[in-house]
């Protein structure tokens, strides 16, 4: 069984290829996806492999786009729909929000609503405050909806399977400063499973949960833990905020006593905040100190280099805050 | 069909009918039909029995029951959240609909989706959207799923005057222009967006008619309180749809006898306006269509008292239903049926 | 009009239930009254009927599904709801139906269990996993709290605990409660038998393990001469076997001694909320029964304290024949005030049982039997055969204090030895 290094983008590429080679139902369409192979070059090949009537350029038009994803995925099709920034799902969130996620649920089981919407997510790019923003937690709020975000190549094709072949509206947030980094992939048909999380790194010491950009960077600060400051860290990949993966999570955190999340969402109502309330619940006994989340502050991103990166959570300041907590 | 010999039915045969006898009598029983549902809807709701929002279409039966009429089974059609006539005219039952609306089991959603968003796939009504505009582009999505698939089944999307003026609007057909694709767009001209004029909000006067050309397409203007035209104008553009040569719009004129919802008496509007348009009932107007095809006063009588009787019927059916077991308020969420969101 | 069937409620505490079979099937037509299925509980294990008459069209919970109380087992009568329509889509591989998932108000399974406080002596902080350390293992956290304290700290952890009982030997005579992480792989088996525990077993290893850990027991004993009781039994054997076909033992006695000691000392029959006593103005006497080493449960006797001696014995016999065939009812469990745990059979000599929540006390009884004893007689004192057994009782010492316990063991000891049992029976066996 051969295996190769591809890169996220073209993990990307060969993920949608995967499933449109395997069902002639699953169509994909958005903003320059088609004949320019996308403003992130995340679709090169496709257009020309499936044709212009599967992968399909649309109009600026994003309430179209996940509207005719909708409506096609209402009537027998399995669309993937872009929104190109994920910042921009704000001006098509009513498809998100009022209209897919409360489809089934509202017709009683007759209608269902087998969508993918691909979106490139995060920030590290220097685009500004209106094109940077990690959105998970916005999609995460919706009953009704899934929503994963994978941080390795391997992951993005095995989790754009899953989200694919399942039969709900799934948000699937690539990350923007993810697209040039490499990874191993094994040949051949890669299948994952929505709702579950990967442990990346075994430790004993305490449970540091991140999602995409994050998570490299709390892999580098768990090895400058262990070798200069004699910590321990058990890393875990989140993965799938939706289903989420409460028992892996559950079970480190209940072995190490201490958690820590590392979110590049703003503050207030990130995602690990909700993690943090389910570990402070369920396992309340099994803690042995405060639950601590580095995130980036509540504050619009800027576009300066030097400031951005200060914002977003780095490698050092996980291992700063992670030293500082466990050592006090 | 039969073009009308039967005496019992009809006092003299006819030429020169493109709409058939056959037809002729659905166009008015389904208007009828909707028309003492929504009056019995109406009364219910004054009654307590039916609880929430509730938005009637009395007065607009023509655009649902023609439409109706020309769509074929296969045919998917889109509304808004006032949705009672459209879902009617496309043969769901009345006591689904009564039912959903008093939130009742026997429901056609059991309850679960209420008045605004009346669904029923078995029908062709692929569903009812409360967010102004929404449906639009959705209608779009099931055209283009038509064509890339090589089905020949068209979409159709009603909303009303309001939502011309919404984003949503113009991104959806601009798309369907643009992709060539099978689906009606029908605006229900009231000429009220909820309780405002709509000539007081919108740069044109004709709301969808006088911005089909932005999109480079026909402007299509009829008077949306004769079946018949609606009829006529439904088929030519389903036609025109199912041969491939792209979307229509369609603003048919027309108006609203009760408030926006059940709970608007509709004093807003001007003083007369109501008594000028309820000459135009499109039920009075049908009734005499049919006396001047020659069908008798017996098969005219037959058809409204047949209504009422299946409206008493359907009232009574969906009075007594229970309301849903409490262990569906978790049902459904995903599509395998369950809500579980972490393990 | 179509019925809906409900998981009963069976129990105060009970929240679900395992249908073990069902008696009828889909179509049959039911005549209120019919037997329909079969439930277990971590309590009981009963039969439900049917309280409609009508078709049974819809069987919701399948036998060997759990349910929980209040949900909808089956469909009586009635048109079924409607179906919805079949999905348009050409992908009839549908995702199979999910099964019924949580509680939707409980998605976050908050722990029941409860440890120390969280701040210790002298304002030291004690995490939460400290906390339940030092509970389970009996830690003295006064000991801990100096030491942090002398160290110049302000925290009681894990570390602290760990090292601290690493150090020194548990304080009291009372095992450690084993530290089993929950969401550990389980240890591995042994190569011999394995008991697997039936859902009432697995119900009472909680509750007693939750009473243990949460109620201060203090036990406390006491020799009684059961003579006098024994003379009296003897005389009315024979006329009370005939009229109620089972045999007159010492637990009616003991039971009936123990309402009349309750008048005197109704503080031993109250129920603890942590912050207050409230004492019951009847006595629910529940009666241990051990199902043949298959777990055990506590009916109860209500208004103990109007019956005889001898309606005391057929309250108990036929509890006991219930329980044994597992035809107790919800009301047959609930509601105790005090309990007592009668181990005679096995020949003990006195037992420290583990008392039911919320009650405050449990009294048991062991081997009552011939045991040389010092019998005073205006003559002098002489060492005579008596028939001698132990009464004890385990008690919540945040109730009350020993010396009230102690005063009602003795009060107890004097009803029993000192009372006139023979007018019980006067007139009728």
């Amino acid at each position: 069984m051969g295996v190769a290094e591809l890169s996220y983008r073209d993990a990307v590429i060969r993920g949608i290829a995967q499933e449109m080679d395997r069902d002639n139902r699953v169509v994909f369409l958005g903003e320059d996806i088609g004949k320019a192979g996308g403003v992130f070059k995340s679709t090169v090949g496709l257009y020309e492999k499936f044709g212009p009537l599967r992968v399909r350029d649309t109009p600026i038009s994003e309430q179209a786009i996940l509207g005719a994803a909708m409506g096609a995925a209402m009537t027998g099709l399995r669309p993937i729909a872009e929104i190109m920034f994920s910042d921009f799902l704000a001006v098509c969130f009513d498809y998100v929000a009022n209209e897919m996620s409360k489809l089934h649920y509202m017709t009683n089981g007759q209608l269902s609503c087998p969508v993918v919407i691909r979106t490139g997510n995060g920030g590290g790019a220097r685009f500004g405050a209106q094109h940077s923003q990690s959105v998970e937690n916005w999609t995460m709020m919706i009953p009704g909806v899934k929503v994963v975000a994978p941080s390795s190549p391997v992951d993005v094709i095995g989790l754009m399977a899953a989200a694919v072949r399942d039969p709900d509206p799934v948000v699937f947030h690539e990350h923007k400063s993810l697209y040039a980094t490499k990874g191993e992939v094994p040949d051949g048909v890669i299948v994952d499973t929505l709702g579950t999380a990967k442990i990346l790194r075994a430790g004993g010491d305490c449970t540091i949960v991140a999602l995409a950009l994050m998570v490299p960077r709390a892999l580098e600060a768990a090895a400058t833990l262990a070798s200069e400051h004699g910590i321990d860290a058990e890393v875990i990949d989140v993965r799938s905020l939706v289903p989420l993966d409460t028992q892996t999570i559950l079970g480190s955190v209940s072995k190490t006593g201490r958690l820590f999340t590392v979110e590049e969402n703003p503050r207030l109502c990130g995602w690990g905040a909700e993690i943090a309330s389910i570990v402070a619940d369920e396992i309340f006994w099994d803690l042995d100190g405060p639950i601590v989340r580095i995130t980036t502050p509540h504050i619009p991103l800027p576009a300066a280099d030097h400031l951005e990166d200060l914002a977003l959570p780095s490698a050092a300041r996980i291992v700063d805050k992670v030293r500082r907590v466990l050592k006090a | 069909m039969a073009s009308g010999s039967n005496p019992a039915v009809q006092s003299a045969p006819l030429s020169n009918d493109d709409i058939g006898l056959e037809r002729r009598l659905e166009l008015f029983r389904l208007q009828v039909e909707i028309r003492d549902c929504e009056k019995r809807a109406h009364d219910l709701f004054f009654q307590n029995l039916i609880k929430g929002t509730s938005h009637l279409s009395i007065g607009q039966e023509a655009i649902a029951a023609g439409f109706g009429v020309a769509m074929q089974k296969g045919d998917k059609s889109f509304c808004t959240y006032r949705g009672h006539a459209h879902t009617l005219a496309r043969g769901a039952s009345m006591e689904g609909l009564l039912g959903e609306l008093m939130l009742r089991d026997v429901g056609l959603m059991r309850g679960k989706g209420g008045s605004m968003h009346l669904t029923s796939v078995e029908h062709d009504v692929y569903g009812s959207y409360a967010i102004i505009g929404a449906h639009l582009p959705i209608a779009c999505g099931s055209a283009w799923r038509a064509q890339y698939l090589g089905e020949k089944d068209v979409s159709v999307v009603f909303f009303g005057d309001g939502t011309t003026n919404i984003g949503a609007f113009h991104e959806a057909l601009n798309f369907a222009a643009v992709w060539k694709l099978p689906v009606i767009f029908v605006c229900e001209n009231n000429l009220y967006m909820e309780y405002t004029p709509i000539g007081d909000v919108t740069a044109v006067k004709h709301p969808a008619a006088d911005r089909a050309a932005s999109y480079g397409l026909e402007r299509i203007l009829v008077d949306g309180n004769d079946a018949d035209v609606v009829y006529r104008t439904a088929q030519a553009a389903i036609e025109k749809a199912r041969r491939g040569e792209g979307p229509s719009l369609i603003e048919c004129l027309t108006y609203r006898h009760s408030g926006h919802s059940r709970a608007d008496p509709g004093k807003y509007r001007p003083p007369g306006e109501l008594e000028e348009w309820l000459k135009r009932d499109p039920v009075i107007i049908y009734r005499q269509r049919l006396k001047d095809f020659g069908v008798t006063d017996d098969t005219i009588t037959g058809i409204e008292t047949e209504s009422k009787r299946k409206v008493d019927a359907a009232t009574a059916t969906a009075k007594a239903s229970p309301p849903a077991p409490v262990e569906i308020l978790t049902t459904d969420v995903y599509a395998d049926g369950g809500w579980a969101w972490r393990n | 009009m179509s019925d809906t069937v409900l998981m009963p409620q069976l129990g105060e505490t009970v929240a679900e239930g395992k249908i073990l079979a069902w008696f009828k099937s889909v179509g049959d037509e039911i005549k209120e009254g019919d037997n329909l299925f079969e439930v277990e509980t971590d309590k009981v294990t009963i039969e439900i009927q049917a309280v409609v008459s009508g078709r049974l069209n819809e069987i919701r919970v399948s036998a060997g599904d759990v349910a929980k109380v209040g949900a909808i087992v089956a469909v009586i009568g009635g048109e079924s709801p409607a179906k919805a329509a079949p999905q348009p889509e050409a992908e009839q591989a549908a995702a199979p139906k999910a099964a019924p998932w949580r509680n939707p108000f409980e998605e976050v399974s908050t722990p029941k269990e409860r440890y120390g406080p969280a701040k210790g002596p002298g304002d030291i902080r004690i995490t939460p996993l400290a906390r339940r350390l030092i509970a389970q293992n009996n830690v003295d956290i006064l000991r801990l709290a100096a030491e942090v304290k002398q160290r110049g700290g302000s925290r009681v952890d894990e570390r602290v605990v760990r090292s601290a009982m690493a150090t020194s030997p548990p304080t009291s005579a009372h095992a450690p409660a084993p530290d089993a992480p929950r969401y550990a792989s389980p240890p591995a088996p042994l190569s011999g038998q394995t008991i697997t525990l039936n859902a009432v077993r697995l119900k009472t290893a909680d509750r007693l393990a939750e009473n243990w850990r949460t109620i201060p027991h203090v036990f406390q004993a006491i020799e009684v001469d059961f003579t006098a009781i024994d003379r009296v039994r003897r005389k009315c054997k024979r006329a009370f076997q005939e009229a109620h076909g089972f045999s007159l033992t010492y637990l009616p006695f003991i039971a009936r001694a123990t309402c009349l000691a309750i008048q005197a000392f109704p503080q031993v029959n109250a129920r603890f909320d942590g912050k207050s006593l409230s004492l019951s103005p009847t006595v629910n006497l529940g009666v241990a029964v051990d199902l043949s080493h298959n777990g055990l449960v506590v009916p109860v006797v209500r208004s103990a304290e109007d019956l005889t001696v001898a309606g005391l014995a057929k309250a108990m016999r036929r509890l006991i024949d219930k329980a044994r065939t597992g035809k107790l009812g919800p009301d047959d469990l609930s509601g105790g005030t005090y309990s007592i745990s009668n181990n005679g059979a096995f020949g003990t000599t006195f037992t420290a049982p583990i008392i039911n929540a919320p009650q405050v006390a449990i009294l048991s009884t062991d081997a009552i039997q011939l045991k040389p004893a010092v019998v005073s007689t205006p003559e002098g004192a002489f060492v005579a055969p008596r028939m001698m057994g132990m009464l004890g009782q385990s008690f919540d010492h945040r109730a009350f204090d020993g010396a009230y316990s102690a005063a009602f063991l003795s009060g107890l000891k004097q009803l029993l030895e000192a009372r006139n049992w023979e007018d019980e029976f006067a007139g009728n066996p």
